[in-house]
């Protein structure tokens, strides 16, 4: 093997090795033992606002190995609706849903996880929460995004792991490793796209307020916006439970 | 400013100061069925109904929550009572105009929480019917359009790495209510005395006890139950006077006891759930009715491809000792039975729903299909048919003059 092969080889796997570096980079900066915030959806068909929702949402543990328990509070019709969502590292997640209708909780078939959650335009694989070694990851180059400085990666599911995107393209801003798009594909087709917007320290952690997210096809977005937020909060791992979904808070 | 409102905002600031928190929603809920046939027990054509609920809860400190509901109803047939009695227990035959839905205190720490006054109690997994249920009486005036009922209950549930055990206790029974005699959902055999009148219902004494273990594992759920005490369905037991040509049904709620079964397993393309119970007499009065001795059991398949959620399963039921012949059992009637599901949602304030259920001896056959639009913020309107044909012989194919449309609409507040 020639020396220009071997210089080759030797820049591709710093190329990749720097790119799985700052999406690391990138998740320790938002790691936090806890979190909980209230956020406000509008959903959009084209121009048109159509519904507007309101949840709380309670996580404790971090990337990939989560619980997070979600709560409707407006509108009146789906207040009390709940979703206790446990992330693994290596496999979906599980989620039950408690109906205060129906008085009963009942455990989601999630084998598709690109249904739209609820009637906004998140997936329920986008409220699942991306993990580094979950994706394999590829340096795309350096934009200015947003007036910022960005590197821009590519991103695609391990093998194990069932996700309903491809590929995915996100920016990341240099200065903070916030980030601040990110476009999932399905077989090279943009389909939904998450701005993430209103950057903030929140107890040093760099936090987007705004996050926007677009389903491609249907032409329909959800602008959520992030208030009350707080990070580490003493949550107990006992308030992630099946029976805590039954309770209101 | 009247001293009332002064007095409120003082609490509620008060509430908000202190981070206690006091939540309340609730419904006005109208709803209109047209059918088209009439019934040989009933000539009416269109059932109107109106019903209110309003339900609360306050936590002043976070191991302590006070909870509960009320709800106030009437309609144009006689399904519920009229007069102004304030109802607790829900043993009517008929609907209570006002009653108390749920009233309990929780008290939770840790991995330990406890749940004690009227309250509701469901287990098992499975969406079709629940074998495991034991604790979920169901208001079944309308057969095809129940709703559960409160119990009168001490429940502690332990939780701890996934496993979780439930006690309960429950010192008051609590019927499900069956089909009214007079109407079209009760139908009666051709060759009975002229008149029909209930005879009053025994109500079971003692309290029931149950106990659940619920685990969760690396790629399934499953649990096991045990219950002692009473079938929430009846046993009738008619009561012949010769003289006025009258049939008296007194309905009976035997002692049971039931062991039971229920798991969810997420494979690749589906997510499989299924449930069953062993069901067996405990009566030990020898002039009492004996339940049958048998298995319920249920296996569904659920998935959800984009906005659609689709689940198809089949009820079975195996009878070891038959001993009584004549009981109203919803559970039972709708064994042997293919049942499938799916609901679409159109856009964020729509869906559409489709339901079906087929006997396996092709003896009835029941389709519903349902429209949902909210209107409004607290606006929803909802249009269904529901077609059912079958055999007179057959639990379900009996309703075939029962087929109806209904139009509700709900104000949520």
């Amino acid at each position: 093997m020639n020396k220009s092969w071997v210089l080759l080889f030797a820049a591709v796997a710093l190329w990749g090795e720097d790119a799985r570096e700052i999406a690391q980079k990138a998740q320790d900066r938002t790691r936090s033992q806890s979190e909980r915030y209230t956020g406000t959806l509008d959903v959009f068909n084209g121009n048109r606002k159509i519904s507007e929702k309101r949840w709380t949402f309670d996580r404790t543990g971090s990337h990939g190995d989560s619980k997070a328990i979600l709560r409707f509070t407006a509108p009146p019709e789906i207040k009390g609706v709940a979703l206790l969502i446990i992330n693994h590292p290596d496999r979906a997640s599980d989620q039950w849903m408690w109906t205060p209708a129906l008085e009963r909780d009942r455990r989601i078939a999630l084998q598709d996880r690109s249904a739209r959650f609820f009637g906004t335009d998140f997936s329920f694989e986008d409220l699942e929460e991306r993990d580094v070694d979950q994706f394999d990851y590829k340096l795309l180059g350096e934009e200015t995004f947003e007036d910022a400085a960005c590197w821009k990666l590519e991103s695609r599911p391990k093998q194990k792991k069932a996700s309903q995107y491809t590929s995915s393209e996100l920016w990341i801003r240099k200065d903070n490793y916030v980030i601040l798009r990110i476009d999932h594909s399905k077989k090279e087709k943009l389909i939904r796209r998450l701005d993430y917007s209103d950057i903030e320290k929140i107890q040093n952690i760099w936090t987007p307020k705004t996050i926007e997210v677009s389903d491609i096809p249907r032409k329909s977005r959800t602008v959520m916006k992030v208030e009350d937020l707080k990070y580490n909060m003493p949550l107990q791992d006992s308030e992630f439970t099946i029976e805590a979904l039954r309770h209101a808070r | 400013m009247r001293v009332e409102t002064l007095l409120g905002g003082l609490i509620l600031s008060t509430l908000g100061l202190c981070g206690q928190t006091f939540e309340q929603k609730g419904f006005v809920e109208a709803e209109m069925f047209g059918f088209p046939q009439t019934a040989p027990n009933d000539s009416g054509h269109f059932v109107g109904d109106l019903l209110v609920r309003w339900q609360a809860s306050y936590q002043p400190v976070s191991w302590f929550t006070l909870s509960g509901g009320l709800e106030e109803q009437t309609d144009t047939h006689g399904d519920t009572e009229k007069s102004f009695r304030f109802d607790l227990l829900d043993r009517g035959l008929l609907r209570p105009a006002f009653a108390l839905r749920s009233l309990k205190v929780t008290l939770h720490r840790g991995h330990f929480t406890a749940d004690i006054g009227k309250q509701f109690i469901q287990w098992g997994k499975a969406d079709i019917i629940n074998p495991t249920n034991r604790f979920g009486p169901h208001d079944y005036l309308n057969v095809l359009d129940s709703e559960v009922l409160g119990v009168y209950a001490a429940r502690v549930n332990a939780e701890y790495h996934g496993t979780s055990v439930d006690l309960v206790w429950t010192p008051i029974f609590t019927p499900s209510r069956m089909p009214l005699i007079n109407q079209r959902w009760a139908l009666l055999p051709p060759d009975l005395p002229p008149t029909v009148e209930n005879a009053g219902t025994v109500f079971p004494g003692g309290g029931q006890y149950g106990a659940r273990v619920n685990h969760i594992g690396k790629g399934y759920e499953v649990s096991a139950s045990i219950f002692e005490g009473y079938n929430n369905f009846p046993l009738l037991i008619p009561i012949v006077n010769p003289a006025s040509q009258t049939l008296y049904v007194q309905r009976f709620y035997p002692k049971i006891r039931t062991y039971g079964t229920d798991a969810a397993i997420p494979i690749r393309w589906v997510t499989l759930k299924t449930e069953a119970a062993f069901i067996d007499s405990r009566e030990t009065s020898v002039n009492a009715p004996r339940s049958d001795s048998y298995v319920l059991w249920v296996a569904q398949l659920e998935r959800q491809v984009r906005e659609w959620v689709i689940a198809a399963g089949y009820a079975g039921q195996t009878v070891f000792d038959y001993r009584y012949p004549i009981y109203f059992d919803l559970d039972r009637g709708l064994t042997k039975t293919f049942l499938a599901k799916a609901v679409y949602n159109l856009d964020a304030p729509t869906s559409f729903s489709f339901e079906t259920a087929t006997r396996q001896n092709g003896g009835g056959t029941w389709i519903t299909a349902e429209y949902s639009r909210q209107l409004a913020t607290h606006w929803r309107l909802i249009g269904g048919v529901t077609v059912i044909a079958g055999n007179a012989n057959d639990f379900l194919g009996q309703y075939h003059r029962n087929s109806f449309v209904v139009v509700r609409i709900r104000y949520s507040f």
